[in-house]
């Protein structure tokens, strides 16, 4: 099953089990309205919805996301449980406002007496030749929210096992789907059990350093691990699937074990969420580590469009052994 | 006449409220600015008179104590949480321009201008989905008006068929800037006409008019499940938060609607309710203050 197949049948076994569950987004449906030819999201993550639940609880919306997403944070205090899709993240721009001062507050603000199950879905990533508004990930930005809980899956059954919880939370969850990933294949349980946010997951074991990813960079590091299990090199691949909250103790049980922390990630190289994981193990795993942790990232510009600029910018296989083989070989 | 005395009970009441609140604010009691309604009394307690506490919802902008109040919400509770005390809605966490009473019908107040209408759409949508024959409205003022969220919910709210009332309610200031300067077409009933919402005009100084047009207008959204759209003309009686330089006031005509009413109800009767308003106002006030501030240990962390 792929991505966006198990997102897809998550989204059919939620809107069966619960009446209150809404899907709100910018063409969901689609298909200017045609019964029969419906669009169901650019990427198909909601196609067939609108057939079987109907177009009251599947709303196509105008290109108005600051309305629509804070028309779902209304909905969320008010009974309902919104699924909205932001059809890309670089779009969060013009609604952050119903993001982070509404949907990040009210539960605070109530003192608890409103919940706030709303669910944002998002995608992001670079590597398909959309440009710099179509290509970001926001995902260290959107967890430096306080209130907001923020997730990246790198698997069919992480993608739909997060949306569950995602969904049966009274937070606000954001959850960003890399748009390289929705045809990604795995093996898949079809009941897709829901999958806890805040916990992390082992994606490969081994003795020589830790590197953690979310996304689409656990592809490109188990790419890389696999290139150095070769040479006789062990990496302990963590995938903390949740960026906020965060699963410290995972990453903190492996650099005890290894001594050494990478970071590699598609966010920003400043203030992005390779430095979150790098402030939080140094603080609380500083005994543990034989080296300074490290991150990799794409370069602090925005992602550039032609396809042998966006290819460099881009981190990949390669560039993950190389730093792997220089903080091994440096100390 | 009842129902205009009535309307005047609870206009007296929601302006002795705001002015104890300001002689706490002055006596160094509020943690932050408060912004008081003054002027705004009649048409915002004629258009909840027509609302259902806690089936219907309404959100409100920054300047929303009398909102809540006519919503219905416990005035103590009100005055405790914008002085940060313990008995406050939110014990302290809101404040002022966050006043949270669903059970009472008062979604939310907010304090990014405009950003109350798309979460009022969001009720909105709730009633039409749960087909609870509720409806939502939501205030904003002139400022929020020019507001891309104010604007973009008229859309959706349409496109969408919302059982919304939207109000606008036109002091004629957003904060110090007029709305003759800021509005680039100083026709807002029009403006909103152009979206295709029924619209309607209300005097907010004319008690009269204003329980008129608001029953009409909540008939109108509760009956066809579509939005509506009311400006009400306010004057704003007093600064843009309380103790501000307001020289800028001066040049706003500034009649107040509660006399015209206390005139038209006569001396006596008028008299005699803002007496009960005034001794009611005081206690609310006093017995938030004797509340106690909420010490730091209340407030749940949250961890990384």
């Amino acid at each position: 099953m792929t991505i966006a197949a198990a997102l897809n049948a998550a989204h059919h076994q939620l809107m069966d089990a619960d009446q209150n569950i809404l899907v709100i987004g910018e063409d969901i449906v689609g298909g200017a309205g045609l019964d029969g030819s419906e669009l169901g999201g650019v990427f198909g993550v909601t196609a067939g919805l609108a057939q079987r639940f109907g177009k009251s609880r599947v709303i196509d919306t105008p290109i108005s996301e600051t309305a629509f997403v804070g028309m779902a944070v209304g909905a969320a205090m008010t009974g309902l449980k919104p699924i909205v899709e932001v059809m890309f993240c670089d779009f969060m721009g013009v609604c952050f406002d119903q993001i982070f001062n509404q949907a990040a507050k009210a539960r605070f603000l109530s003192n608890d007496r409103v919940a706030m199950p709303l669910v944002i879905r998002t995608t992001m990533g670079a590597g398909d030749g959309s440009g710099a508004m179509h290509s970001q990930t926001l995902h260290g930005m959107l967890s430096s929210v306080p209130g907001l809980e923020v997730v990246c899956p790198s698997t069919p059954a992480d993608a739909a096992g997060l949306l569950k919880s995602a969904v049966a939370s009274n937070n606000p969850v954001v959850i960003l789907e890399h748009k390289g990933l929705y045809g990604e294949n795995a093996d898949t349980d079809p009941d897709l059990p829901p999958v806890p946010l805040g916990k992390g997951r082992i994606v490969s074991e081994g003795g020589d350093i830790t590197v953690v990813a979310v996304s689409a960079m656990v592809q490109v590091c188990q790419l890389a691990a696999k290139a150095l299990a070769a040479r006789g090199i062990g990496v302990d691949l963590i995938d903390p699937r949740t960026v906020f909250p965060l699963d410290k103790e995972l990453i903190l049980k492996s650099v005890e074990k290894t001594g050494r922390l990478l970071v590699v990630d598609e966010g920003p190289l400043c203030g992005g969420f390779a430095d979150q994981v790098i402030a939080a193990i140094a603080t609380d795993g500083y005994r543990f580590l034989r080296t300074a942790p490290q991150k990799l990232t794409p370069p602090q510009t925005p992602v550039p469009y032609g396809r042998l600029l966006e290819a460099d910018w881009m981190v990949d296989e390669n560039s993950v052994t190389k730093k792997i083989d220089e903080i091994l070989y440096e100390n | 006449m009842k129902q205009l005395l009535d309307l005047y009970a609870k206009a007296s009441f929601i302006r002795a409220f705001e002015l104890h609140i300001a002689v706490a604010s002055e006596a160094g009691h509020a943690p932050g600015l408060v912004h008081l309604c003054c002027g705004a009394e009649l048409a915002e307690v004629a258009i909840c008179a027509g609302l259902e506490g806690a089936k219907d919802q309404i959100t409100g902008s920054h300047r929303s104590h009398g909102l809540a109040l006519a919503m219905g919400v416990d005035p103590v509770a009100v005055a405790a949480e914008i002085l940060g005390r313990k008995g406050g809605l939110s014990k302290a966490r809101g404040g002022t321009q966050h006043l949270i009473a669903p059970e009472n019908g008062f979604l939310a107040s907010n304090g990014i201008v405009g950003a109350q209408v798309p979460i009022a759409a969001g009720a909105a949508l709730t009633a039409k989905t749960l087909g609870s024959c509720a409806i939502a409205a939501t205030f904003f003022g002139d400022g929020a008006a020019n507001q891309g969220a104010v604007l973009e919910t008229m859309n959706l709210a349409v496109a969408l068929e919302l059982p919304l009332l939207f109000v606008l309610e036109n002091n004629g200031l957003g904060q110090s800037t007029s709305a003759d300067y800021a509005s680039g077409g100083a026709n807002l009933l029009a403006r909103a006409e152009s979206f295709g919402l029924k619209t309607a005009a209300m005097d907010g100084h004319n008690g009269a008019n204003a329980l008129r047009v608001a029953a009409e207008m909540v008939e109108f959204v509760r009956a066809s499940g579509k939005p509506a759209f009311i400006e009400a003309r306010i004057p704003r009686l007093s600064g843009h938060y309380f103790g501000e330089k307001a020289d800028y006031l001066a040049h706003h005509s500034a009649d107040d609607p509660l006399e015209d009413l206390a005139n038209q109800l006569g001396a006596e009767a008028s008299a005699a309710v803002r007496a009960q308003a005034e001794q009611a106002a005081h206690n609310a006030v006093a017995d938030a203050l004797n509340m106690g501030e909420v010490a730091p240990a209340d407030l749940a962390r949250v961890q990384p």
